[in-house]
Parts: C-alpha cells; structure tokens; sequence
C-alpha cells in the first residue's frame, strides 16, 4: 500500500506535468498566427515602406481579401470535421457564370432574372455542396476524391452554361456595386464580412457549430447522445458550398463578367490560409476566428511579394512551402501518450 | 444480508451471453441491483466486467439474456437509449470534446433545451452546468474553461458530473450509474471525494456500479461485490463478509493443471544475461524499472492494464523512447529510434493485435513469413521468388503450419495458423529476444496447446522471450521467472521453475 502510494503520486505527477507541458505549446502554437502576421507586417513595412504601409494599399488588400476570405471561410468548416473540399476552384467558377448568365447581360436576354438570377448562381453551389456530402456520406467515398470529381463537373457545366463566350453583366446597379464603399470598405468587402458575422454566429452559437467540433474530434460521441454524425457532414458540405457560391456570385459582379476562370487559383491559397490560420487537419481544432488570420497572412503576403516585384511563380512556390511548414508544426505527435 | 439488499429492485441481468467472433466474453453472467446501492464488480482483465457495462449501457448488445431496469423489459439500442431509462456510464476512455469547454460538454446534444431560433443562450448553459458542478462539489473550475486546459482528475470528475445530468433528468425516477475504473487517473483525494460523491448519489435513491482493479477502494465504498472470472459470475459477497484474500481467492478460481503449459518441457535458462534495463523509465507511465533477461528463459511480465507492462515492451522493442535509465543488450548499451533499429540488435516485438499490426493479410503466407529478411532474400534488390518460397516450405514444415500452399492468403488461415505465421517471420528474422504479446489471444484451444509447444521449443533454442500472457495462469505457467507490475513499478518477482510455480493468488495480491 506505502509503495504504490508513493510510488503512483510521482508518476501521476510526472504524467501532470508532461500534459502541462502539451498545454504550454500549444498555447504558443495559439499565438504563432497572430504573431507571424505582425511579423509580416513589419517586415514589408520595413522593405517596401510607403508603398505598403500606406492607407491606399490597406484598401487594397481589402479589396482583394474578400473572396479570399468567403472560399477560406467554406473551408474551415469542411477541414474541422477532418475532411477536405477540392471543389472549390469549380464551384466558384460555376456560380459566377450562372449569376453572369441569369442577370442583364450582353448574350442572354431571355433570362434576366435580376436578384433571383444571383440565387440560381449561388444555389448551384449549394447543391453541389449537399450531393458532395450525401456522395462522401452514403457512398462513403473519401471527401478529396468527391470533390475533386466535382471541380471539373463544375467547371464543364459553367463553360457549357455560356458555350465558351462569357456574358458581360449589364445590370446598372449590379456594374456599379464594384466601386461602391462604406466607411472606406468596398461593397463586396462588406459583403464578405456580413458572411463572416452569420459563420462565427453558426460556429459559436449553435448546436450544430459545437457538433462539427465534435465530428472533428471523436466522431463515437455524438452517436453516443444521439446526434447524426452523417447529417453533420452533409450540412458542412452544404455551407461549404454556400460560402463558395456567394463567393462566385461576388467575383462575378466585381469583375463584371461571368467566367468559370474567376474560380483558378483560388484553392490552394484557401488550404494555406485555413491551416496557417491554425485549424489543424485532423479535425476539431480552431475555426472561422482562426481563418480570418490565416487569410490576413496570405493576403499580406502576396501583397507584400508583389510589391517587391517577386516573380509569381517564385509567389505560388512560397505558398506551397508555407503550407507544408504550417502542417508540420500542427500535425499531431507522440499521440501514443496523450491517449493513454 | 446487508440493508440495501431488503430496497426495491432497480435492475437485474439475467443469464447475460455475450459471444464475439471467436470468444465468449459473457458466460449466463447474473447481476441484481437495489436502489441506494453501489455494487462493486471485481475480476482479472478479461474476466468480463467491461463487456457487461457495455451491454448495460447499451454499446454492445448480449447474444441472450434478458435485463430489466425499474422491474420492467430493458434492451437498450445505444447509450442514450439508455440514458432514456436513467442508465448513465463514465467510459473507460474518456468520452469528453477536449476542443469545447466544460458547459458545451455538459449539454452536449441537449443544446436544443438552451436554444431560441437555433441561437445557443450560453449564459443559461454555463449557469445550468455550475449548478451541476457544484452539484458534485466541484465549483472551483469555470465551465466556460476549454477541456484541454484542465487535467485528467479534473475532466473524469466533469465526466461524472455529465453522467450525474442524467439522474437530474429522470427527475423522481431512480437511476443507475456506471464507473468503469473510474479512479486510476485520481489522486487519493480525489478519489476520496469521488467516494463522497457516489455516496451522495446512493443516499438518493439511485445506484451505483463500481468497477476497480484496486480491491481495497472496491471494499470501502461498495455494499456488495460481484466477482467475475472467464466471463462468468463466480460469486456475490456482501462487503462485510469480504476480505482482499477471499476476493483474490474467488477471481483466480482453481488451477489448470501442468500438462496444459507444457511445463515438464519447461528448460532451465543460460547463465548468460541477454538483456539487461536499469532504472529504465518513461515519464508519467512507469519507472524504476530493473530486469535481467538470460538466454533462453521465459520471463513473464504480470499486471493489469494500465500497470506499464506493454509500455515497457514498446520502449525495449524500440518503439517508444524511454525517458530515463539505460538498456543494455548482449553487453552492449542501446538507444533505438525504431523497431527496426531494435531489430537490427536481436530484439523483435509480436504485437497483440496481430491482425492489425502482425500480419498483411492480403499477401501470401510465403509473403509474410519473408517481410522482415527480405533483404536476405535478394540479389541486387530483387528478391528471389525461390528463395521465399524454399524458406516458406521450411517454416510451414517445422511450424506444422496448415496451409495448402505457400502461396495461400493469410486471411484463408486460422487464427492459430495466423500466429504460427507471425511466430515464423520473428524466428526468419533471427532474433534474440522475442516480445510475445499475448500470444494466444483470439485462437482456440487446441491451437494454444501447440502455440506453447513452440514458445518452449524456441526458448529451447537459446532465445530469450518475454512473456506478456493472455491470462495469469498462462503466464505462471510459461514463465521460467514472473515479475508483477502495478502502477508503472515492479512491485514483485518470483521464481517460476517447474516445481515452484508461485501461486496466483500471491501474484494477484501484488498485481491490485
């Protein structure tokens, strides 16, 4: 009895302590975003000084953060439940050309639907999100292989839509929203982050953001009370796919046209931004809060490259380096210990 | 007859059976419990005590039996099934979202309750979950704290505070409440208010089941104590009538005799020291640990989970790095970084789950037995078809291993073949030290019998193993010498020669 007593309180302790220690890192590891997007901030401020340190590039990078943000937001949720969603450069693109064909616009007169026509555009997205979830759910086929599949569904129905030549937009109001501002802050800015305000309130106050925690985390729990792991992933999906779909519908207006192009390149910069921003891979850890960071960081980053005149290509390499570095610090080790 | 005995029935299993593909975990099991009750289950890993809680709660189903719960029908389809009917349970494995705080946890899957318009109230949440906290007198934490910043005390005392939310639910009914080992990550304090609690709780009515490999903690609280071995009820003492003799008594039973181990085959080790760790550590799991190992002796390691004993063979099989002391194989001082590096110096694990970690089930046994000398095999990096057929057909002859051909898949063997296969690759790779980890486990009887017959003939060999046995008396049995591990020490060991096989009921007493 004397000696497991004593014996048992040094390794109880010892165990404490290795679990303090887990908790210290990652507290730091919290912070690491944060910091590295200061950091940059510095830095770029230091090597290119006026020219980006000055209130007219803060406008611009808030120009160009808006569907950055929008497709990262999607994201955030379809990597916390421990899935990935490869549509992305499809369904954006899908979405903006139906919104360019639904609205005025120079080739197809018929179908000038005004606002109903920006529904359709993002209503595709919205159902493609669901069918890649009901597909990845029922059919159990793993979430990269499902949407990737449906990134090039996506993008042939939006070529087909407008059969290679893409419509112009010629609504009055919507060609004028682009230049619009508010207090400084583009119109689709705006809009953005009204978006950005309903997902932290989905994420944070609702049953169903605390589920999409626990998918992420021990899918046997919710089964446990009861909760329908299925039907969680199916309306991740779905969001995902609403968030990409504004997102289309955005890029469409902004750009006065709509193109299955305004979606390339928008994928793998969301990943970064997603998981620079601290949501880990595996599932159940940061959130929405955390992306905005992340794509703060990407966005300074490019910004800052282009000022210095750095080659593209040289930019879309540091991207891919930058994500397989945030992935190697937040990939979770020596778990064998901590699920003793 | 204790007074709680002469309380109205709560719940009762009758005639529990529980058959998994190869085993029957549950053999007719019985159990009654009255209200304002806590009932205390003891027996070896094994025994059977976690596969009732999970048909209780409804995470497994019995194959037959029947169970009622308030003197009505009770088959529940899945926990909350279960929790419907005022059955709540503290897993094991604790089933707290570490990414949420301690309210979300609380109420988890009953945001509905909190919510207007699908918006969360959370003041109302963390208001209702520090009620709850302090319901099981822990108001010092915060529910709006995040499940990861706390320690395992603290998380398996909010476990229990969520299973007590049940009883709070079922409002005047009666309910019953399920600890499964709820005390090995508690301090003495904490289980001491654990044990406060659970009293609480009986004082109200509702019953408590209470599973513990410490027999000393399970004859303070409990009332009664049901003692299970191999999957059956052996007996039901009131706790007054108990001792921890009497308790280790009834969980080891009767002996198997001497034939069954092979014992009169039992050799005599080497003088030589193969293998030796000093004050060999890894921090938070075990420590202090010295053991000698000789050529050609069994040495088995006993203890229940939890003790170390597999985290001791994942640090000498070079899976795990030790976090102090020093490990020295034929003389020499090792650091491996790997299995392979373990390997590489005469010291090769069989992991338990040999159809996850032992064998690749979509090759040939040919394949398998060739996996870990392949390199041998081959000229210029290609391996010789020939050559792992030729040492197939020698494995599959001296390990009397059934199989049509060399070519036949491992999934097309039995379990016990399985093994001969795995037991073949470790001999193929010539090593030293084998690590048997459970080696019997999931193969039938006839299959043991032959499976100790090799582990005999190999330590006959000269090779050293250590002996992780499926059950006590497998591992008295084999052994040439038995250490016993509790709570990351060796708080025991004993010789194991053929004429002085040390009792179980010695080595229990250590073990608990």
């Amino acid at each position: 009895m004397a000696i497991r007593n004593s014996g048992n309180m040094s390794i109880t302790e010892e165990f404490a302590a290795k679990i303090k220690r887990d908790n210290q890192k990652e507290r730091i590891m919290k912070l690491a975003p944060v910091i590295v997007l200061f950091a940059l901030i510095l830095i770029f401020s230091i090597v290119c000084g006026k020219d980006f340190a000055s209130l007219k590039n803060l406008v611009a990078v808030l120009n160009q953060l808006a569907i950055p943000l929008l497709v990262a937001i999607g994201l955030t949720f379809v990597i916390m439940i421990g899935g990935i969603d490869l549509s992305i450069n499809g369904t954006v693109g899908m979405a903006a050309s139906l919104v360019g064909i639904f609205v005025m616009n120079n080739r197809f007169t018929q179908f000038n639907l005004g606002i109903g026509g920006i529904l359709i555009g993002i209503l595709s997205s919205v159902l493609v999100g669901f069918l890649a979830g009901l597909i990845h759910v029922y059919l159990r086929i793993p979430s990269f292989m499902v949407t990737f599949a449906f990134m090039y569904v996506c993008k042939g129905i939006g070529l087909l839509s407008y059969s290679g030549e893409p419509p112009t937009i010629l609504d009055p109001v919507l060609a004028e929203l682009p230049k619009k501002s508010f207090i400084g802050i583009p119109f689709i800015t705006w809009m953005a982050l009204i978006v950005l305000g309903i997902c932290i309130l989905i994420q944070e106050y609702t049953a169903f953001g605390r589920y999409i925690y626990a998918v992420g985390t021990d899918e046997s729990i919710l089964s446990a009370v009861g909760v329908s792991v299925k039907k969680v992933k199916v309306k991740v999906f779905t969001l995902a796919g609403l968030c990409f779909g504004i997102a289309g519908a955005l890029a469409a207006i902004r750009l006065g046209q709509g193109q299955v192009n305004v979606g390339e390149g928008l994928m793998f910069p969301a990943q970064a931004a997603v998981v620079v921003g601290g949501t880990s891979l595996a599932g159940g850890k940061g959130g929405v809060i955390n992306t905005i960071v992340g794509v703060l960081v990407m966005r300074v980053l490019s910004n800052g490259l282009v000022l210095m005149g750095v080659n593209p290509y040289i930019r879309t390499g540091i991207e891919g380096i930058i994500i397989l570095v945030a992935v190697a610090l937040t990939v979770a080790r020596g778990a064998k210990v901590i699920s003793k | 007859m204790a007074n709680t005995i002469d309380n109205k029935l709560l719940f009762s299993a009758k005639n529990i059976d529980k058959h998994y593909a190869a085993t029957h975990a549950l053999k007719g099991v019985e159990l009654d419990v009255h209200e304002g009750e806590i009932v205390g289950l003891v027996g070896e890993n094994g025994a059977g005590k976690s596969t009732l809680l999970k048909i209780i709660i409804g995470a497994e189903s019995p194959t037959s039996g029947e169970m009622t719960m308030h003197g009505e029908p009770y088959d529940p389809k899945n926990p909350l099934d279960a929790n419907a009917n005022g059955i709540g349970m503290v897993f094991q494995e604790q089933s707290l979202i570490v990414s949420l705080t301690v309210g979300q946890n609380l109420f988890f899957g009953h945001e509905r309750e909190f919510s207007k318009f699908g918006i969360i109230n959370w003041p109302k949440v963390y208001k209702e979950a520090q009620q709850v906290l302090e319901e099981v007198d822990i108001s010092n934490i915060n529910p709006r704290k995040r499940v990861n910043e706390l320690n395992f005390a603290t998380r398996q005392m909010i476990e229990i505070a969520k299973v007590m939310n049940v009883t709070r639910q079922a409002g005047d009914q009666k309910c019953l409440i399920l600890l499964d080992e709820p005390t090995s990550v508690l301090s003495e304090t904490e289980t001491k208010n654990l044990f406060v609690q659970m009293r609480k709780i009986a004082a109200k009515g509702h019953a408590v089941i209470f599973v513990s490999h410490r027999l000393d903690e399970v004859l303070e609280i409990s009332d009664r104590i049901y003692v299970y071995k191999d999957g059956a009820s052996v007996g039901m003492l009131d706790t007054k009538d108990a001792s921890e003799i009497k308790l280790y008594e009834m969980m080891v039973g009767r002996t198997t005799s001497s034939e069954y181990y092979q014992i009169d085959k039992q050799s005599k080790p080497q003088e030589e020291v193969i293998l030796e760790a000093s004050d060999l550590g890894l921090a938070g799991i075990f420590k202090h640990i010295n053991l000698k190992l000789h050529k050609g002796e069994i040495l088995g390691v006993c203890g229940v989970v939890g003790s170390g004993k597999e985290e001791i063979c994942e640090v000498l099989c070079g899976d795990e790095k030790p976090t102090s002391g020093e490990l020295i194989i034929k003389g020499k001082k090792v650091n491996f970084s790997s299995p392979s590096k373990g390997l590489r110096e005469g010291i090769l694990m069989i992991p338990k789950e040999r159809l996850f970690e032992g064998i690749v089930r979509t090759l040939s046994v040919q394949n398998n037995i060739a996996l870990s000398n392949l390199k041998k095999l081959s000229k210029f990096s290609f391996v010789s078809a020939a050559k792992v057929k030729k040492q197939a057909l020698h494995w599959i002859d001296q390990m009397r291993i059934k199989t049509n051909s060399p070519k036949e898949l491992m999934i097309q063997l039995s379990g016990g073949n399985q093994q001969k296969v795995v037991f073949s690759r470790a001999l193929a790779s010539e090593c030293d030290i084998l690590i048997l980890n459970h080696p019997t486990r999931g193969v039938d009887v006839g299959a043991k019998e032959e499976i100790y017959t090799l582990v005999r003939e190999i330590a006959a060999l000269g090779k050293a193993i250590i002996l992780l046995g499926d059950t006590l008396d497998e591992c008295i049995g084999m052994s040439n010498r038995v250490i016993v591990m509790k709570d990351g020490l060796i708080t025991g060991e004993f010789d194991s020669g053929i004429y002085n096989k040390p009792s179980q009921v010695d080595v229990v007493s250590l073990m608990m």
